[in-house]
């Protein structure tokens, strides 16, 4: 028990990965307001591009550009730049999902004149 | 030349959707016999790559020259290109039925409108060829973002079933984002034929269990297997009459043919978790989809929600003949999947085209179909003979051969399974025919509307589709299991 809290705590950049991820979720579910639950997903969709780039990280290791064309290349002094570039892609995919999210919100706020789940709901009755 | 066909058919639609804002500006009226161009342009390409593919093999084409395993992969083998050939058909009769006079005028929005279609269609395409699991997601979060925004594009309550859409999209995304993450931080790779290599030295990793949990559940939710369904009623009974055809046809099942492609082409035929067979999980879920949904559809009241709970339970018998672990209920889920497609294309072309000529809703109001052109109630049959199963439709020789596949596998639940969602779908279809044909308490006079040529395009074209893949399942189903079965079944 003790070793798996102690191998746990060794990493602590994907115990915050995991705080993150439950966090979105959480806000996603249990807040009415429609920007609230926006920001759940965001900060959701942001712990797993944090996920993937903890996920490269090395120690002592530098960016992924070569230090030397001439010398023959040394994997272990560089950090794997794959996951870098899913990150960048993945950025680019959620906030194209928050332009349409947000704009979907603004034209809600127009029709209903409320943010509030509850009084949306009422409303649509 | 045949090289090249696959990023072809990806960039016809792509480029015209860049090029439409610009077009757009001067030549408004543009937009409809350009999108109709581009879009039988595609079918023409996609039908010699599918000859291309027979002639000389399964076409790998490597992005800016970039080999398999570091570059971006596209594989156009056999199944792919036949889901092309479909995608692309039923693209064209739904953007011949979008353009009917039928609908309100969309004014300036029109462009805005064609171009999301287009680039809907292209994504589709990019999911059906991706050669690695990250190029999928991208292009599963381009579709889903045309199908957000073309859900809310109707206003009013389709907003909310639009945004509700969004946020379950995009958790389910996001899982199979993270899926795809421990994947890779296990094997190193995320092309698909090279992680098949992989995976099975790593049978015992956590890390990749976990990981194929996570992307079975977000993909799940993009095609909206049953107990994650929660957006798709209402995403399809507000969305616009004019596009839920083009949803209901195309978005679940290319979502469905990406877990397809996951679980037999990387995975594996018999690949185990934790003791328990992916393919005995898969069938569970399927069967019981199969059942609840059609379950959920008999006890609606509107017309459109009703068809989307029945899409819900073919989605689960599709699943059931995939899980049956041989090649002919393997190739019977592929036949129903192509089956499917064109039914809920049909089906939504009736509900859309009946809400818009005689203002019919509800199951209630269908009374005033009785004296309106038959062969509108024609071709609600011949849909309803294929949902139900009755040859010579399409449906029947799907379920047909799932069952087939079932006996040999003898999974008799299976075989319950599809036989109770049968029945159920005989059940809530003799709700809609009791009311059209037998009800004869209400005495309003029926309505008399000219029915645009485009809407009887489009539902005719899909009723002798079904017909005719009903007559050609022998040789379809045969042509399935020589080139499109997955290796090691």
């Amino acid at each position: 028990m003790f070793e798996l809290i102690q191998g746990w705590l060794q990493r602590p950049n994907y115990i915050a990965f995991v705080l993150l991820f439950l966090w979105g979720i959480y806000i996603m579910v249990t807040r009415y307001n429609l920007v609230k639950k926006l920001i759940g997903m965001y900060l959701m969709q942001t712990s797993v591009i944090f996920f993937l780039v903890t996920t490269s990280a090395k120690r002592g290791a530098t960016v992924p550009i070569l230090l030397s064309t001439t010398e023959a290349i040394q994997p272990e002094v560089y950090t794997n730049p794959l996951p870098h570039v899913l990150t960048l892609t993945a950025i680019v995919v959620g906030v194209a999902t928050l332009g349409v999210s947000l704009a979907l919100a603004d034209a809600i706020y127009k029709k209903y004149g409320s943010l509030d789940e509850e009084d949306i709901l009422k409303r649509l009755e | 030349m045949t090289r090249h066909l696959p990023a072809i058919i990806f960039l016809l639609p792509l480029s015209l959707a860049i090029c439409l804002p610009l077009i757009g500006i001067k030549h408004r009226e543009w937009c409809r016999p350009m999108a109709f161009a581009v879009i039988a342009g595609m079918v023409l390409v996609s039908i010699a790559n599918l000859v291309g593919v027979l002639q000389t093999g399964t076409i790998h084409y490597a992005f800016g020259g970039w080999a398999a395993p570091i570059g971006i992969e596209w594989v156009a083998d056999g199944l792919a290109s036949v889901m092309i050939v479909a995608l692309s058909l039923l693209a064209l009769i739904c953007v011949i039925f979008i353009s009917s006079v039928l609908f309100p005028n969309l004014g300036s929005r029109i462009v805005p409108f064609y171009t999301l279609v287009l680039l809907l269609v292209g994504s589709l395409v990019g999911m059906i060829f991706a050669g690695d699991l990250f190029n999928l997601f991208v292009f599963l979060e381009v579709s889903a973002l045309c199908a957000y925004a073309l859900v809310g594009l109707a206003g009013g309550k389709a907003l909310v079933a639009g945004f509700r859409y969004l946020i379950l999209g995009t958790f389910g995304a996001s899982l199979y984002l993270l899926g795809v993450g421990y994947l890779y931080a296990e094997t190193g790779t995320l092309n698909m034929a090279d992680l098949a290599e992989r995976i099975p030295l790593l049978v015992t990793s956590k890390a990749i269990a976990v990981g194929v949990l996570f992307m079975f559940i977000g993909l799940g939710i993009k095609m909206a297997l049953v107990p994650l369904h929660g957006w798709l009623p209402d995403a399809y009974t507000y969305a616009p009459d004019r596009v839920t055809p083009l949803l209901a046809s195309l978005v679940t099942k290319v979502a469905l043919y990406g877990w397809i492609r996951i679980m037999f082409w990387v995975l594996g035929a018999q690949a185990v978790i934790y003791q328990i067979p992916i393919l005995f999980l898969v069938g569970v879920l399927g069967a019981m989809a199969a059942l609840i949904g059609a379950f959920l559809a008999l006890s609606q009241k509107e017309i459109k929600r009703m068809f989307a709970y029945g899409g819900l339970s073919h989605i689960g018998l599709i699943l059931v003949g995939m899980s049956l672990g041989n090649q002919t209920g393997f190739a019977g889920g592929v036949f129903y999947l192509l089956n499917d497609a064109v039914m809920q294309a049909g089906l939504f072309f009736w509900a859309g085209a009946i809400i818009h000529l005689y203002g019919v809703r509800t199951i209630e109001d269908l009374v005033r179909l009785r004296g309106g052109p038959g062969w509108m109630s024609a071709a609600l049959v011949v849909m309803a003979m294929s949902m139900i199963g009755i040859p010579p439709t399409g449906g029947f020789f799907g379920k047909w051969y799932i069952i087939l596949g079932a006996v040999e596998a003898q999974n008799y639940l299976a075989i319950a399974a599809v036989l109770i969602a049968t029945l159920l779908t005989l059940a809530y279809f003799l709700k809609l025919f009791e009311r059209v044909f037998r009800d004869r308490s209400a005495q309003q006079p029926p309505l008399m509307r000219e029915v645009p040529l485009a809407v009887r395009i489009s539902l005719g074209a899909t009723s002798v589709a079904i017909i005719v893949l009903g007559l050609m399942s022998d040789h379809i189903v045969n042509f399935l299991l020589k080139t499109a079965v997955p290796p090691g079944l």
